[in-house]
């Protein structure tokens, strides 16, 4: 928050040389705050306990061609679990002597043990399973607990989607996981209630259209357009990527930009035209869904799973377009989600936790198998290649439903990535239920959030 | 000679008129309802599968997969394993920690020492401060001892208990010296004077004590979630957690592991109610 | 310090009450007791407060007067206490809390007085059934109470809704609208924790002897007369009880809304410590979350301090 961070801040992203001259200083800092927490340690207790580490991120060291050897465990939840459950078996068979042993933690309060275990600096797995967009602000503010696989990672680059690259790099590039599933969004729509409304889905081609459709449908069927969360809606981020942002650009914080008006001024007049189901949490957004309380989802490819599991009796009634564009021409998609694993500094078996992330993560055949049986979309590109993502899916009427998330994963905009992404959420998050809730007005309730960022993290706002 | 307050009610003598009988037991039948819906609506999820309770309006009447249900439960959380693990920590947690509570207690109460003063300072900022901050530095702790995933990391830190050593302090507090004179002039030690004489008196106080603190420590779901990593060895809490998904979620075996889970409580308040109340007013009571 | 998280977070202050501040204490004719049997009692746990709270507190002392650049702890001074002058989110907290304070603390404590009230009618039967019923709801796990809220108050088809339009009311967003998620919260803490402070009030008109209640029929009485006139009066150190508990409790407040609305929509719900777990937890920002919790500190100490004052002078009526 000093004057000192706010400029350092101010040029970091921008001027390379500037950057490199304050590398040492860093350096320096970081030492003298190590030192000072190690003596607050031994001072209290008397027991040591190891920090975050040491002066850069640890390595892989060993050669490539290493056997794999060892116990590595995992950390993950729910349908992820059980596939890493079933290709770890595979992958143990493959290695004699490794077992990797995989631990459900539960997906609502995964993120309270991995960040106590990262902040503490120990008690974690070797491999920890981290949502793309959270794992930015844990590389950055604990930038010593990830192995930095870059030596190994680098070269499978093109092999994912840009967008899903940059959440597993910081800002200088270095590889700090690799994705797994990735959240290519487009949007589902009930076949039988455009039906009813005369409406052609595939004539939505941009917000504006969906706006106009919105109350046509209504009219004719007497259905909302879409659900969102009352709490925590994920929608408008959604639309700000598509637009080829995030909350900061070029280091500035940039919530308080044209396109993020656009964003929140498109879900206002949603909710002002009365289109908006307002549901709570998961179990609202699948009980809706599942009463037909709205005609369309935008949403990610992940949604396939949701949909054919616990809502399959409604088999036959959905279908997939792009997402409508901001203006005409424009980019019909974007993400929502999508996970990645990471091997954590605390490791004791790095070279076999890697090989494992590797066997799972940069094999077609594996990401193909995970996408058959789990339903998790593969980051991994060749993997989309796959025959399977052309089979008419009939659980969407023969469309095949896969094939359009195959096309639009490879054009998911990417966005700037920073430490300091959940705060920055966090606050935006309030400013959008400000609008949405309480009629507060778009530009005046992101111009309020971009002051607050600025705030808790000493950026500036872009001007 | 016990400070128990009187557990009988105090009687008006005077029946009140029929219907003003009537309309208290209407009033008392609206709250009971009100108090019983939820856990009525979790006993029927219970016996619905996950799907059907997505549907609107949810069930209001029970189906047929309780059995279902709780081989489920079984089956993927381990359920009668957890119970277990559950058991043992809330009874070795309860034991140890009224025992401690109680020895705290009537030392901060009947002597005078230096750094008295000190100590309860520290057992009242331990209340007031939210447990929230804690957790990174207590995490390390058990870290560098290496007790992660072990059940004294999830017993140890939470034994000095301030709630208790207060409740119990207060009953001390109304003890009578002169008792304490004889016993010691009858020769008995300082320990046999606290166990055959003092402890038996302040019993409402350490039946109030034992009821909160099982129910502590068996709700007790954050430490827990963060000290246990492998699903054998979790406690009711963070196991029904395991079970919320990032896109799928077991309702029903949420519902029914909730209610299973509440019964044990429900049977020690039956059990201790009396002792609970009692013990809960003994220092409140004296006006 | 309770022994966990969401556990009734009310638990700890249960305790403030009937423990006057140390300076209160009568002083008493203490025993030649020796230095050695004083710590044999007390030393146990004075050895575990220090094992496993001194650490931590100090820490969380020292990482309140921090804030993380790049990755590491920077020593700011006072910094993060003067944010919180200027952050809207930490303000709304406050004053939420404040609306409770005022709203659903004297609302809770009326309804359980009239149901203890009720409760000690001497023709009542089966009295340890009703308390039982009425007591449940403390115990219940945080898992349930959430997922069971949710469903009760979906907007649509949820149980309060079906109540609602059977009475011919409108649908009614029970957690996205800014007031009803007040109201909603509210009469949630209210649910939780009515019951737990009729028990504790019922317990206390019951130690008031029956021959009060005798007298006051005596002299000709009603049910009623003798309830505000005779009964309550002697239960003012009682509710004066159940009010410090629950003041304490909803400053404390975390488990009902964040698991309803983690404190929105917008701040509209948020509570000091709920904002400082998200702060901590999901901003990774733990020196403003440290410096958040030691204000909760001072204001719990403060606003304790002023009732046992209160509480004291009740004592010596």
């Amino acid at each position: 928050m000093s004057a000192r961070t706010r400029h350092r801040n101010h040029h970091q992203p921008t001027d390379d040389q500037l950057e490199l001259r304050h590398a040492p200083t860093r350096r320096r800092l970081l030492s003298a705050g190590l030192a000072g927490g190690a003596l607050l340690l031994t001072g209290a207790t008397g027991c040591a306990t190891g920090g975050a580490g040491t002066q850069d991120a640890k390595r892989l060291t060993g050669g490539t061609g290493a056997t794999p050897t060892g116990k590595v465990t995992v950390w993950s939840w729910d349908v992820a679990a059980k596939a890493l459950k079933r290709l770890g078996a595979a992958f143990e068979q493959a290695h004699p002597g490794t077992t990797v042993e995989v631990v459900d933690i539960g997906y609502d309060n995964a993120y309270d043990k991995i960040t106590v275990g990262l902040g503490a600096g120990s008690g974690l797995p070797d491999i920890l399973t981290v949502e793309g967009h959270k794992l930015p602000a844990y590389i950055g503010n604990f930038p010593n607990a990830l192995v930095d696989l870059t030596s190994r990672a680098e070269g499978l680059k093109s092999q994912y989607p840009a967008a899903s690259w940059r959440t597993v790099t910081d800002a200088g590039g270095q590889v700090f996981a690799l994705p797994w599933d990735s959240g290519p969004c487009a949007l589902f729509y009930r076949r039988d209630l455009f039906q009813q409304a005369g409406l052609d889905p595939a004539a939505l081609a941009t917000w504006d259209d969906y706006l106009a459709a919105g109350t046509t449908l209504k009219n004719a069927t007497g259905r909302k357009l879409l659900i969102l969360d009352g709490k925590q809606d994920t929608t408008f981020a959604q639309l700000l990527q598509q637009q080829g942002q995030s909350w900061f650009v070029d280091g500035k914080v940039a919530v308080a930009t044209p396109a993020a008006e656009r964003a929140l001024t498109l879900l206002k007049h949603l909710v002002d035209r009365d289109l908006v189901d307002f549901e709570n949490g998961w179990d609202g957004l699948v009980s809706g869904t599942h009463d037909g309380k709205a005609a369309t989802t935008p949403t990610a490819a992940w949604w396939d799973g949701t949909l054919t599991t616990d809502l399959a009796d409604l088999g036959g009634k959905f279908g997939v377009v792009p997402l409508p564009a901001f203006t005409p021409g424009g980019t019909r998609t974007s993400n929502s989600g999508g996970s990645t694993l990471c091997v954590t500094a605390q490791s004791r078996n790095p070279e076999t936790a890697w090989a494992f992330v590797s066997h799972l993560l940069a094999d077609k055949a594996n990401q193909v198998s995970m996408m058959r049986q789990e339903g998790l979309f593969p980051a991994f590109l060749p993997a989309l290649d796959d025959p399977y993502f052309q089979q008419p899916a009939p659980y969407y009427a023969g469309q095949p439903a896969m094939r359009l998330f195959a096309e639009l994963a490879r054009a998911i905009p990417t966005v700037e990535r920073t430490a300091d992404d959940s705060k920055a959420g966090d606050i935006v998050t309030t400013a959008v239920n400000q609008v949405l809730h309480n009629g507060a007005d778009p530009g005046t309730a992101l111009r309020s959030a971009a002051r607050q960022i600025a705030t808790a993290t000493g950026r500036q706002p872009v001007s | 000679m016990s400070p128990r307050p009187a557990t009988r009610p105090g009687r008006a003598t005077r029946p009140g008129p029929a219907f003003g009988r009537a309309a208290v037991l209407a009033v008392l039948t609206l709250g009971a309802v009100l108090s019983l819906v939820p856990f009525a609506w979790m006993l029927i999820a219970s016996t619905h599968s996950s799907s059907e309770l997505f549907h609107s309006p949810p069930p209001f009447l029970p189906g047929g997969e309780l059995l279902r249900n709780l081989a489920h439960l079984q089956e993927t959380i381990g359920f009668g394993r957890v119970m277990l693990n559950s058991l043992g920590i809330a009874a070795v947690h309860t034991a140890l920690s009224a025992l401690l509570s109680a020895m705290c207690g009537y030392g901060l109460a009947k002597y005078r020492f230096r750094g008295r003063g000190l100590l309860l300072g520290v057992v009242l900022a331990t209340m007031m401060i939210p447990l929230q901050v804690l957790l990174v530095p207590l995490f390390q702790m058990m870290a560098s001892l290496g007790w992660i995933d072990s059940y004294q990391a999830v017993i140890l830190p939470f034994l000095a208990n301030s709630f208790g050593i207060l409740l119990m302090r207060q009953g001390f507090l109304d003890f009578p010296d002169e008792l304490l004179e004889s016993a010691r002039i009858d020769g008995a030690g300082e320990l046999r004077t606290f166990y055959q004489v003092v402890l038996p008196c302040v019993r409402p106080q350490l039946g109030a004590l034992v009821i909160f603190t099982f129910m502590g420590q068996w709700n007790s779901f954050i430490w827990p979630l963060l000290m246990l990593n492998t699903q054998e060895n979790y406690t009711v809490p963070v196991a029904l957690n395991t079970l919320t998904g990032l896109s799928h979620v077991d309702y029903s075996g949420l519902m029914l592991g909730s209610l299973l889970a509440t019964l044990p409580l429900m049977l020690l308040f039956l059990l201790f109610q009396r002792q609970f109340v009692a013990g809960l007013l003994g220092g409140a009571l004296k006006g | 310090m309770t022994s966990s998280l969401p556990v009734p977070l009310r638990e700890p202050d249960r305790a403030s009450a009937p423990a006057p501040a140390p300076a209160a204490a009568p002083a008493r004719r203490r025993r030649r007791s020796p230095r050695t049997a004083a710590w044999l009692f007390a030393g146990p746990t004075a050895v575990l407060f220090t094992a496993f709270f001194a650490y931590p507190l100090a820490a969380s002392l020292y990482q309140s007067l921090t804030a993380r650049r790049d990755g590491v702890d920077v020593f700011v001074g006072l910094d993060q206490y003067r944010r919180m002058l200027h952050d809207p989110a930490f303000l709304h907290s406050l004053a939420n809390t404040g609306l409770i304070l005022a709203v659903q603390v004297p609302v809770m404590i009326g309804l359980a007085l009239v149901l203890a009230v009720l409760l000690n009618q001497s023709w009542l039967r089966f009295r340890a059934g009703w308390r039982a019923v009425f007591f449940l709801p403390a115990i219940t796990t945080l898992v349930a109470y959430a997922v069971v809220f949710q469903v009760l108050l979906r907007t649509d088809g949820g149980l309060a809704d079906q109540l609602l339009q059977a009475l011919g009311a409108g649908p009614v967003d029970w957690l996205n609208s800014p007031t009803w998620a007040r109201i909603s919260l509210i009469g949630s803490v209210t649910w939780r924790w009515t019951g737990y402070n009729a028990v504790i009030l019922l317990a206390g008109l019951q130690a008031i002897g029956r021959d009060q209640y005798e007298a006051a029929a005596l002299d000709g009485a009603g049910t009623a007369r003798t309830y505000s006139g005779v009964i309550l009066p002697q239960l003012r150190p009682v509710v004066l009880f159940c009010v410090i508990t629950s003041t304490i409790g909803t400053l404390q407040l975390f488990d009902e809304n964040y698991v309803l609305t983690r404190g929105g929509p917008g701040d509209a719900t948020l509570t000091p410590v709920v904002y400082l777990y998200k702060v901590g937890f999901q901003q990774l920002d733990f020196g403003y979350a440290a410096a958040i919790a030691w204000v909760v500190v001072l204001i719990i100490a403060a606003v304790s301090l002023l009732q046992f004052r209160l509480y004291g002078r009740e004592r010596r009526r």
